[in-house]
């Protein structure tokens, strides 16, 4: 029975017990979310281009994008077969709603509702993109709008339930204010300190350079060390740069504009570089372009000025020729290919496990402030699950290690984040081996990762809490072997395969 | 650029005021009166270095280095995508560019460096050296600079909601203007705004600069917002680009220079906060020879008005006896002023003390409820710092009370003072036979007020706070830490015992915190008293000084009036109109000194 089961199982005993109950209801709904897309929330501070984002990942120009605060309303993106919005109000029956999506953004009708009477919205929207997961856009933290911030903080940090099963933080570059946040997003009882979670996002990545040419390697630069700082580490997984607006831009590049940067890209370079110095040059000067002013004002709007200055300049030095090698190009440029790998293997891989987690804490949540008779059991099946199986102690092993508590020499600790799957679930990351080995390879370096942390684990100069870590990452390591094993194609793996077996 | 090269009103302002200031020196040292001579050297001391403060402020990345590089038309701040400056940065007037560091210390040790060598003493990532440094002064030749002007670069280490923030705003409370900082991505956040709304409330001339409007497009937008934001709040908004500037400047291209919008900054600095502040330092420098002249003409006329008419000698003498005696009691420790100074301090000493318990007792409550709230192995941290800056606030509210109080004080102890000293000044020249306009004149030049006393008082109280503000803003706090707690292991693995096991580690990670919060909260309790009860000290000592001075200046002044009165009776009418004529021709000439002096101001 894998932990997607279990979890079920879990959640039908507690349905029994809390039958007739108002919870009832609400449990169903945790039930059923196992069956539902990954919930993926797009947090951060005012301003931190968590819209831009969310739309660049849709690969549609879906959520409203605005120079002041924009996203006053917690907003759910998710797959369907209709288009449909759909307002949740404080008071009252949900109620569908009329929008047009003129310019790309949608324009939602609240019909009469101001934003602060509205909970939330649910946008249905037929998208690839979001059968892998729903994303819900957030309003900022630190908003003058004190309401709006506050609902934020209520739907990451909710008590009982996280509406999300994963978070990616958006931070324009670390400030206090971002640590705490991601510090209450996280939950007490399945893990601590979590950075299974949470993915941080250095955004508006080319703004930290003000647009400069080499502005991305400077934000790669600091996400790196970001990603190294301890304090960072115990709450993110890791840190990527990604130039937002470019990077929705790219996915969402028209013909038409490529025309119009191949205008400039014609232009001698020094005169390039003179009319690009600000962005009310490039709206004022140099009439004999052959661009209007509003066409350069969209040109602004959507590519912004790094994104006007790397465009010409890739057009100019010919490293692209077509609009599909520009789109392509800017979208590797703004980080978000590099985004969507870390996604896939941080949240995609171990969607199970996110997801068994959150319906496991509500379920916790649940049989502590309303217990009932036969609740005590399902918080004993609740806890025994949570204690023995392995992604789980594999998880509380990486925040562990990552709140510094594990100690021991730094290679030692690096390859035991590996081997837990701290980097990634995939055999090859756990190994550090080339995504495209077989399964011999395979096979032989689990084989001596198995036996050296076993022997870390009976090594009696061991520290404790490196000992317990080891005894997991014997089991990882056997999970590993168990799982060619079962598809036939490895060596025998030594040991107790019922034991090795992930549950 | 041009605005900068055009030597300004200020300076030339303090070079005017400052020959006055000479001359006055050179008429009390002729007349003899070395401890007027000692009261204007200080003055002249002031007007080489007025150190007028233009404290740039804001969250960190938002331009604030390069906007004073921009400013100045330099590279000695260090920029960088990602470090920020972690040091104060002065940048004043010098023939020659040098840079010294500065280190803690009483006075504070300097030690020159390279002037290219100061990012690596002033980012973040300094952290190599032994000792770290309380700042960075670096002179440059600049004309805005001569007129005594120093642009203060803070760090931004931190951001606005750490403990340095309230270091900031020590230093915003003692600047003649800030400068808030933030950038043309967003509208000002909510930490932001009420970050800027206090420091205006320390300091009037605060403007809020918008910086990168090269870069985001919609800048015009994000001025509107703030403007929106600021509304009643009388910030004006100026929104510059420091990187056209930059470039104007290496290029000399004027137009570019209009369009960073650093024109109107460069206004803003020059007139409204250095003329301003200039203007102010030069007009008291004045007051000083004023009184001078004062002190001086006062025993003249009384020696004049005896040797008028000696038949009056007896009724002069006797008054200026009176006169003498009243004089001697505002000098004895009995004085009111003395007695109101005294038990003013004490009873302020212990109304600040018990307002810092108080607010301390608070925060060790406040903390031990967050602890209580959540588990400090996943936010200790945050509890760090959260208490870090929630004790750097409420030691700021603390010192913002001591200020207010001690304020009050100055200005009771000034009252009775000038109780005390009534019109001593008035009454040693009412026999001053000379014409009724110029005694007019002469009459309404004499309150103390005209004097500068009070003012003069004032600056000996700001010098006085200096202490408080070292404490924060050199960071004394800053090296005060609540050091790591031993947070439990959170590997126990077992099934039964998970829960109880947890439950037991966080009552054990609970009652550490709460200790190490407490320790922390003692310690500040414990240096902060110190240092207030030392900061009161000073300024009772500063305010005694002061007005034992100037009731030092009365009695002299009375001494000799007294004697010249004394001897002129007995002396030849040939003698006395040889006199009356000397004395006429002094009276002028003080007046005439007297007459530069308002030129100056005027």
């Amino acid at each position: 029975m894998n932990l997607v089961d279990r979890t079920r199982a879990a959640l039908d005993q507690a349905l029994a017990v809390y039958q007739g109950t108002e919870n009832a209801e609400r449990l169903a709904a945790i039930r059923a979310r196992l069956d539902e897309p990954l919930r993926v929330a797009v947090a951060g501070r005012v301003k931190a281009g968590k819209s831009t984002l969310l739309n660049a990942l849709v690969g549609e120009r879906l959520a409203p994008t605005d120079a002041g605060e924009c996203t006053r309303i917690i907003t759910w993106y998710r797959d369907g077969h209709t288009y449909e919005v759909v307002a949740h109000p404080r008071d009252g029956e949900p109620r569908q709603l009329r929008f047009n999506r003129d310019d790309g953004a949608l324009e939602i009708d609240l019909a009469g509702f101001s934003p602060d009477e509205v909970d939330e919205l649910v946008v249905t929207w037929p998208s690839q993109a979001l059968r892998t997961a729903t994303l819900i856009d957030t309003p900022g933290i630190g908003s003058l709008s004190e309401a709006t911030a506050r609902r934020t903080w209520q739907v990451l940090t909710a008590e009982d339930e996280t509406p999300a099963d994963a978070v990616l933080y958006l931070m324009r570059h670390l400030h206090p204010q971002d640590v705490q946040f991601l510090q209450a997003f996280h939950d007490t009882e399945v893990s601590r300190p979590n950075p299974i979670n949470a993915i941080g996002v250095l955004s508006r990545a080319d703004e930290i350079g003000v647009g400069r040419l080499d502005a991305m390697a400077s934000a790669r630069r600091i996400s790196t060390r970001l990603g190294a700082d301890p304090k960072v580490r115990r709450v993110v997984q890791t840190v990527v740069p990604v130039a937002g607006l470019l990077a929705e831009t790219a996915v969402t590049l028209t013909e038409a504009e490529v025309q119009q940067l191949r205008k400039l890209a014609e232009v001698p370079a020094r005169q390039v570089e003179a009319l690009l110095l600000s962005a009310d040059r490039f709206i004022e000067l140099m009439p004999e372009l052959g661009l209007t002013s509003i066409e350069r004002q969209a040109l602004l709007d959507r590519f912004g000025l790094f994104g006007i200055r790397l465009a010409t300049a890739l057009l100019r030095r010919a490293v692209v020729s077509t609009a599909t090698e520009l789109a392509r190009e800017l979208a590797d440029r703004s980080g978000v290919n590099e985004l969507r790998a870390v996604l896939e293997s941080l949240f995609f891989e171990r969607r199970d496990v996110l997801k068994s987690r959150s319906a496991l804490l509500a379920l916790d949540a649940l049989t502590r402030i309303e217990p009932r008779p036969g609740s005590a059991a399902v918080a004993a099946t609740v806890e025994e699950l949570v204690a023995s199986a392995h992604p789980f102690r594999e998880l509380r092993v990486l925040s562990s290690l990552r709140a510094g508590w594990v100690t021991g020499r730094q290679t030692v600790l690096d390859d035991l984040e590996r081997i837990i799957g701290g980097t990634g679930g995939a055999p090859h990351d756990r190994l550090r081996l080339p995504p495209d080995a077989d399964s011999a390879a395979v096979a032989s370096a689990a084989t001596t990762a198995l036996a050296s942390w076993q022997q870390r684990a009976e090594n009696p100069m061991t520290g404790h809490e490196l000992a317990v870590a080891a005894r997991i990452a014997v089991r990882s390591c056997e999970g590993i072997l168990a799982e060619l094993a079962r598809r036939g194609d490895g060596s025998r793996p030594p040991g107790d395969l019922q034991q090795a077996s992930q549950r | 650029m041009t605005e900068s090269k055009r030597p300004d009103g200020g300076s030339q302002q303090l070079a005017q005021a400052m020959r006055v200031v000479e001359l006055g020196m050179q008429a009390t040292t002729a007349y003899e009166r070395p401890d007027l001579t000692e009261r204007l050297a200080a003055a002249k001391r002031t007007l080489a270095e007025p150190g007028i403060h233009v404290v740039v402020i804001g969250d960190f990345k938002q331009g604030k280095s390069s906007l004073v590089n921009a400013l100045l038309g330099t590279s000695v701040c260090p920029v960088d995508d990602d470090i920020a400056t972690a040091v104060p940065t002065y940048l004043r007037y010098g023939p020659q560019p040098r840079a010294d560091l500065l280190f803690h210390g009483d006075p504070p040790r300097r030690e020159p460096i390279e002037i290219d060598a100061i990012r690596q003493h002033v980012t973040e990532d300094a952290g190599v050296a032994a000792e770290p440094p309380a700042g960075v002064i670096v002179q440059l030749p600049r004309n805005m600079l001569a007129s005594g002007l120093v642009i203060v670069d803070t760090p931004g280490v931190g951001g606005l909601g750490s403990a340095h923030a309230a270091a900031s705003l020590a230093a915003v409370s003692m600047a003649d203007a800030v400068l808030f900082v933030t950038d043309a991505a967003q509208e000002l956040t909510a930490v932001e705004l009420q970050f800027l709304q206090r420091a205006r409330q320390m300091c009037p001339a605060t403007v809020c600069v918008i910086t990168k409007i090269d870069f985001y497009p919609a800048w015009r937008k994000v001025r509107d917002l703030n403007e929106d934001h600021l509304r009643g709040a009388d910030i004006p908004v100026l929104p510059v680009s420091s990187t056209l500037r930059a470039r104007a400047v290496r290029t000399e291209d004027t137009e570019l220079n209009a369009e960073s919008g650093f024109p109107d900054l460069v206004r803003f600095v020059t007139s409204r906060v250095a003329g301003g502040a200039t203007a102010r330092i030069a007009a008291s420098a004045m007051d000083e020879v004023t009184a001078a002249c004062q002190q001086i003409e006062s025993q003249f006329e009384a020696e004049r008005s005896v040797l008028a008419d000696p038949a009056k000698n007896a009724q002069v003498v006797s008054e200026l006896t009176a006169v003498k005696s009243q004089v001697e009691a505002l000098r004895s420790s009995m004085a009111k002023w003395s007695q109101t100074l005294n038990d003013g301090i004490a009873d302020l000493s212990s109304d600040v003390d018990h307002d810092l318990r108080a607010r301390i007792r608070q925060l060790i409550e406040e903390a031990d409820d967050l602890i209580d709230e959540f588990d400090p192995a996943d936010t200790w941290h945050e509890i760090q710092t959260w208490l870090e800056s929630t004790a750097a606030e409420k030691v700021m509210e603390n010192y913002g009370l001591l200020r207010a109080r001690a304020d009050q004080l100055s200005e009771q102890v000034w009252r009775h003072f000038q109780e005390g000293s009534g019109d001593i000044l008035n009454r040693l020249a009412v026999y001053n036979p000379a014409d009724v306009l110029a005694r007019a004149e002469v009459e309404h030049k004499m309150e103390l007020e005209k004097m500068g006393v009070r003012k003069q008082a004032m600056t000996a109280l700001k010098s006085s706070y200096m202490g408080i503000l070292m404490f924060t803003m050199l960071g004394s706090m800053a090296g005060l830490t609540l050091g790591p707690i031993a947070v439990g292991i959170g590997l126990a693995m077992g099934i039964g015992g998970l829960r109880t096991e947890k439950k037991r580690q966080l009552t054990q990670r609970r009652s550490q915190a709460k200790n190490a919060a407490r320790r922390y909260c003692d310690e500040v309790s414990f240096r902060v008293g110190k240092d207030s009860r030392d900061t009161l000290r000073r300024i009772q000592r500063q305010l005694r000084d002061h007005y034992s001075a100037r009731a030092e200046e009365l009695n002299r002044s009375t001494a000799q009036a007294l004697q010249s009165a004394t001897g002129a009776a007995n002396r030849t009418k040939a003698e006395r109109d040889k006199r009356i004529a000397d004395i006429d021709a002094e009276l002028g000439r003080l007046r005439e000194l007297r007459r530069h002096a308002e030129a100056v101001v005027a």
